[in-house]
């Protein structure tokens, strides 16, 4: 009987080898491969229509949906360097140093002179997110694409920021992401960029921390007591939406905006970082956080 | 550490050779394609001029190979620790974590990852995460061994030792848990990595450093074979027989510390390897 068990193993062992095969792609990309481990950066390339040399990208690049047909190297802080060698790029984007890791992965993409470009601004701001979008686009010889995003982006912005004086009342916002692990919930802070939107949309943010995102207990989920509670796509779709299953999170269930039936999903790609559609986004954040006071 | 049956001579060569294959094939196939050819002429290039050498030539030389090398080396350190501790506690189901250098050291390599460039550490470059790691290994150790020594003989036993080491293991997971409790994004995930041990980050250096304690341990290990085998028929008795027992305990006790948190240092927290290897050989 061991003997059996012994040769299925090995069989499937064996078998199992084909997946390192690496079988030649046939579609090639001529010129450059692009690799992008920062989701910010991807979007705005495709938003330029400056995807075609784009060959893989990291795991949270999500926008636009086209971009989910690309392979993945990973997550840009828990890379692999044989599977980002394996896409054969020719240049590396990423933003910063701080966001790519783990170290060793960093330090020996550098040993072996894998070509990496951080572009010189950072887009926590929307006017950076100006100044990124118009580098990306001379970047790659886009600059009337640049401008035409910055000018749609502006006008978004403008009509935005204009609705956002109408509204009364400022709802407290928490925003979740991930949903819940165990019993603490990550939470968005008053310092990410999350943040900025939600009060750019008429809310403010329940809960503050030095820190971009904080873990936190239920007991101050449930003191923090926000108007509106936004869940970000994966910890939402874990819940499948089911109400029965959103009372049951220890915490949420005590809230205002539980009782009042204020918990919404978000994509993490519409809010967690900015880009070109940051405008269209914060509209619809508008109306999801404002749902009983809407704005002519 | 029992003497090697005779019934058994022949498997060793075949395991020998197992080992030989399973590297060859490990450094043969991964994610990037790298084909016989390209092996060969990155190791004639790396002894000519290394300069010249083509990206795949370099990624096996540089990353592949010390990776494997690595992955050999920790796991006959691992593996010996493991026996060294087994006998020395007469307890099956003791490995080196237990004595709490594993969890030392990552508490060590936990503390510099979060708090390391807080406290603007004189950079001491890539070695700033081993010796810390290693630092913690030796003080859990140490914790250990002096906890467990008893008032009243100034001898510890050998129970009291497992069991300080259970505590000191569990103070010391805590403490790697809070700290990547507190820790930003990049830094958990690097406490996570570490914790989980990865052979990933290897290079020269780090087979240098680990081949060279490995193989000065594994031998010292070697000498006291009689000495251990003495001792698993009872502490008294091998003391009867005119060994040492506080030198000896103190030495293997040394012995593992080094080869295991220099291991651990480079490659995270590995952990089953010196549990079952020693058990796998006893059946031979």
């Amino acid at each position: 009987m061991n003997k059996y068990i012994l040769g299925a193993t090995l069989a499937i062992g064996l078998a199992s080898c084909g997946r390192f095969g690496n079988k030649e792609e046939d579609q090639q990309v001529k010129g450059e491969r692009i690799v992008s481990v920062s989701k910010q950066h991807s979007e705005i390339m495709y938003a330029l229509g400056a995807e075609k040399n784009l060959v893989a990208v990291d795991i949270s690049s999500t926008y636009p949906p086209a971009i989910k047909k690309l392979p993945t190297v990973g997550y840009h802080r828990a890379l692999s360097l044989e599977g980002l060698l394996a896409a054969k790029p020719t240049l590396i984007l990423h933003d910063g140093h701080s966001s790519i890791g783990p170290d060793h992965v960093v330090s020996q993409l550098k040993q072996l002179d894998i070509p990496m470009k951080e572009f010189s601004v950072k887009a926590s701001t929307l006017d950076s997110t100006i100044l990124l979008m118009r580098e990306i686009g001379s970047y790659f010889g886009k600059e009337k694409q640049a401008d035409s995003l910055c000018r749609i982006l502006d006008a978004d912005m403008k009509l935005a920021m204009e609705q956002a004086k109408a509204y009364q009342h400022k709802p407290k916002v928490l925003v979740i992401h991930f949903g819940q692990a165990s019993n603490v919930y990550l939470v968005v802070t008053k310092k990410n960029t999350g943040a900025k939107m939600v009060e750019w949309a008429g809310g403010t943010m329940a809960v503050d921390d030095p820190k971009a995102m904080k873990q936190l207990s239920a007991e101050v989920v449930a003191k923090s007591d926000p108007d509106v509670i936004l869940l970000t796509d994966f910890g939402y779709d874990r819940l499948k939406g089911s109400s029965d299953k959103i009372s049951e999170l220890p915490g949420v269930s005590s809230t205002k905006a539980f009782k009042n039936g204020h918990i919404y999903r978000v994509e993490e790609h519409d809010l967690i970082y900015f880009g070109p559609r940051t405008g269209k986004n914060v509209l619809a954040l508008q109306k999801l956080i404002h749902p009983d006071e809407q704005v002519q | 550490m029992s003497r090697f049956n005779k019934q058994y001579t022949g498997v060793y060569p075949i395991l020998l050779l197992l080992l030989l294959v399973v590297t060859l094939l490990s450094i043969r196939y991964g994610a990037v394609e790298i084909s016989l050819q390209e092996i060969y002429t990155s190791i004639r290039n790396w002894f000519t001029s290394s300069e010249s050498m083509t990206l795949n030539e370099r990624i096996f030389m540089e990353i592949r190979l010390p990776r494997a090398i690595l992955c050999v080396v920790v796991g006959a350190s691992l593996a010996v620790g493991g026996a060294l501790m087994q006998s020395l506690f007469r307890n099956p189901i003791v490995e080196p974590g237990l004595v709490g250098t594993s969890s030392g050291a990552a508490f060590g390599a936990a503390l510099y990852f979060v708090l390391g460039s807080a406290f603007q550490i004189p950079t001491a470059g890539e070695w700033a995460l081993p010796i810390a790691a290693c630092l913690g290994g030796i003080v859990a150790t140490f914790l250990v061994f002096i906890l467990a020594k008893s008032k009243h003989t100034g001898k510890s036993s050998i129970v009291a030792l497992l069991l300080t080491g259970i505590a000191i293991n569990a103070l010391f997971i805590s403490g790697v848990g809070f700290m990547s409790y507190m820790a930003r994004d990049p830094q958990a995930r690097s406490i996570t990595f570490w914790t989980l041990g990865t052979l990933s980050g290897a290079n020269w250096h780090s087979v240098l450093i680990v081949g060279l304690t490995s193989v000065v341990c594994i031998s010292l290990a070697l000498k006291y074979t009689k000495h251990l085998n003495a001792l698993m028929i009872g502490e008294e008795e091998a003391q009867f027989i005119g060994i040492n027992i506080k030198r000896l305990k103190l030495t293997i006790l040394l012995i593992n510390v080094v080869m295991v948190a220099v291991a651990t240092a480079f490659t995270g927290v590995i952990s089953f390897i010196g549990l079952i290897v020693p058990h796998l050989l006893r059946i031979m």
